[in-house]
């Protein structure tokens, strides 16, 4: 199977590609739709169901710029979904150009554990983790302008950032992460 | 009016909704023009009620007229039941021919040599189908018009649809069906529900359906959406085979309304993580049961969006091929519809 790599095809003038992958593919159709709209460098949005891609589209397929994982976590099957499609990843992309979004988090029903492991995963793969509203139009617009932010930095567009700063910078920490890939201290 | 006939009245009344409780006595037409106008349905529920009562005095009805009104409200609203079906098969030389004057005579007739108080009541419906409202007494007691029988019948269809009917009672209706009929003998359709229109529907093959065909290309011209080049779907293919999939198992369209489906499980226990199950001699009962304001249209929406995979598992797909709700499935029994383990349903 093919894994997808960051740097083995060359980025286009004033343009940025991002990956959703969502296993339900209701959200990351509304999502899509914002985030093309009124943009001022043109970004392409390529939709899927897991990981690994399909080879057909191996040679129409732009530079993944910024590869965002939607969980549902009202669903298993979205977490389990996203935990065997990040296998598919090469692990250059870890270094900021990979994010989880998680979506009806504040549903009651939804188990605390799933939560936490989720933000577990994250912090594992030294990702950001944001999370958005997907039922109100403001939501979707949020969380693509969100998107959209992390999108520029890790596509190059803004001067003096990369990506392996997001990286640091944006990196899940709000969960208990075991020692050994934790800061060394200094004690 | 004596007691029996006032309360029955009593309930119909409260069963019509407050809405359409004008025009149902209007359909009903037993009480004219002026009384009509005499009533304020503004009122509460339980005055309205005094008032018709009184009204109904007024005009000396009796039992029949109440039993009349009741069956205009059950026709109309029929959803506030369950509702079972009955399969007839084995059609005699003359079943096709059996036409309403017909059966009506000869469905009373039998009803009435089987059991000898009984009431019966049939009326034909503007869509074919045929009412029968059957009210039950014994050799020594008076039919019980508070817990009436109904039954619909489509002249020409091998199917029946009835709605609270004891099991003592249930030979005695399936005889009558029989012989009125023209056919040999009748079975449960495993098949329930509150809405009429819905299991008929779904029996009778009454929906949009769509079947399989070789030229898939066909069919996704259908779709009429321009591909936006900045918005790329990575794995359209298999995303439309899926719903091309779920559509030829469910159809497309709107969908009956079917709300539960009960599977009884008597299988061996079959998974290899667990040894101390799947060892166990006798096999692994269960009920599974799935329920939906629209179960169908929900296991099409799992179909298309890949929850359920695709080609669709038997024992889903046989709902709407079988017209079925209710399955015992076992692992030797041949007669059942398929064989798979609970784990994997």
């Amino acid at each position: 199977m093919s894994i997808l790599k960051p740097f083995n095809k060359l980025p286009s003038l004033n343009s940025a590609s991002i990956l959703l992958v969502e296993n339900e593919e209701q959200f990351q159709q509304s999502l899509a739709e914002a985030i093309v709209k009124d943009t001022d460098f043109t970004v392409n949005v390529r939709l899927a169901k897991y990981l690994p891609l399909p080879i057909e589209n191996e040679e129409t397929r732009p530079r993944i710029d910024l590869v965002v994982f939607i969980i549902n976590l009202t669903s298993e099957l979205s977490l389990k979904s996203t935990e065997t499609s990040l296998k598919y990843l090469d692990p250059a992309y870890f270094l900021g150009k990979v994010c989880f979004m998680v979506t009806s988090a504040r549903v009651s029903s939804v188990p605390v554990e799933r939560l936490d492991a989720v933000r577990k995963l994250a912090a594992f793969n030294h990702s950001a983790l944001l999370f958005a509203e997907d039922q109100t139009p403001d939501g979707v617009t949020m969380a693509a302008d969100r998107l959209k932010t992390i999108l520029k930095v890790s596509a190059g567009h803004v001067p003096m950032a990369t990506a392996l700063y997001l990286s640091s910078l944006t990196q899940c920490t709000q969960c208990t992460v075991p020692t050994d890939i934790d800061q060394p201290s200094f004690n | 009016m004596d007691d029996k006939s006032k309360q029955l009245l009593q309930r119909v009344i409260r069963r019509i909704p407050i809405q359409t409780l004008k025009a149902t006595l209007e359909k009903w037409g037993r009480l004219t023009a002026a009384q009509q106008q005499s009533i304020d349905f503004t009122q509460s529920k339980r005055a309205l009620t005094d008032t018709v009562i009184d009204i109904c005095e007024e005009n000396q009805l009796s039992m029949k007229h109440i039993t009349e009104l009741e069956m205009i409200n059950v026709i109309d609203s029929p959803n506030q039941s369950m509702w079972h079906a009955l399969q007839l098969i084995d059609p005699g030389d003359d079943a096709q021919t059996v036409e309403f004057i017909q059966f009506k005579k000869q469905f009373k007739s039998h009803l009435v040599e089987l059991v000898r108080h009984v009431s019966i009541k049939i009326k034909k419906h503007t869509d074919e189908a045929i009412w029968i409202r059957i009210a039950w007494g014994d050799s020594y007691t008076r039919p019980n018009h508070m817990k009436p029988t109904y039954a619909v019948h489509h002249l020409q269809t091998p199917y029946v649809f009835v709605t609270t009917l004891t099991s003592k009672q249930k030979p005695l209706l399936s005889q009558a069906l029989l012989l009125s009929t023209q056919y040999q003998t009748i079975k449960e359709a495993n098949l329930s529900g509150r809405k009429l229109t819905a299991i008929r529907d779904l029996l009778m093959k009454q929906y949009q359906q769509m079947f399989p065909n070789s030229f898939p290309s066909l069919l996704t011209e259908t779709k009429e959406n321009v591909p936006d080049p900045h918005k790329v779907h990575e794995q359209a293919g298999t995303a439309s085979t899926r719903g091309r999939l779920a559509c030829e198992t469910f159809g497309r369209g709107a969908l009956p309304q079917i709300e539960t489906t009960v599977y009884k499980l008597d299988t061996k226990y079959k998974d290899p993580t667990n040894q101390t199950m799947s060892e166990r001699s006798r096999p692994f009962k269960c009920v599974v049961k799935f329920e939906s304001k629209n179960l169908l249209e929900s296991l099409r929406h799992c179909a298309t969006s890949g929850i359920v995979s695709t080609p669709v598992a038997q024992l889903l797909s046989s709902i709407p091929k079988k017209g079925r709700n209710f399955f015992y499935v076992t692992d030797t029994d041949a007669a059942s519809s398929s064989q798979r383990p609970a784990s994997q349903v």
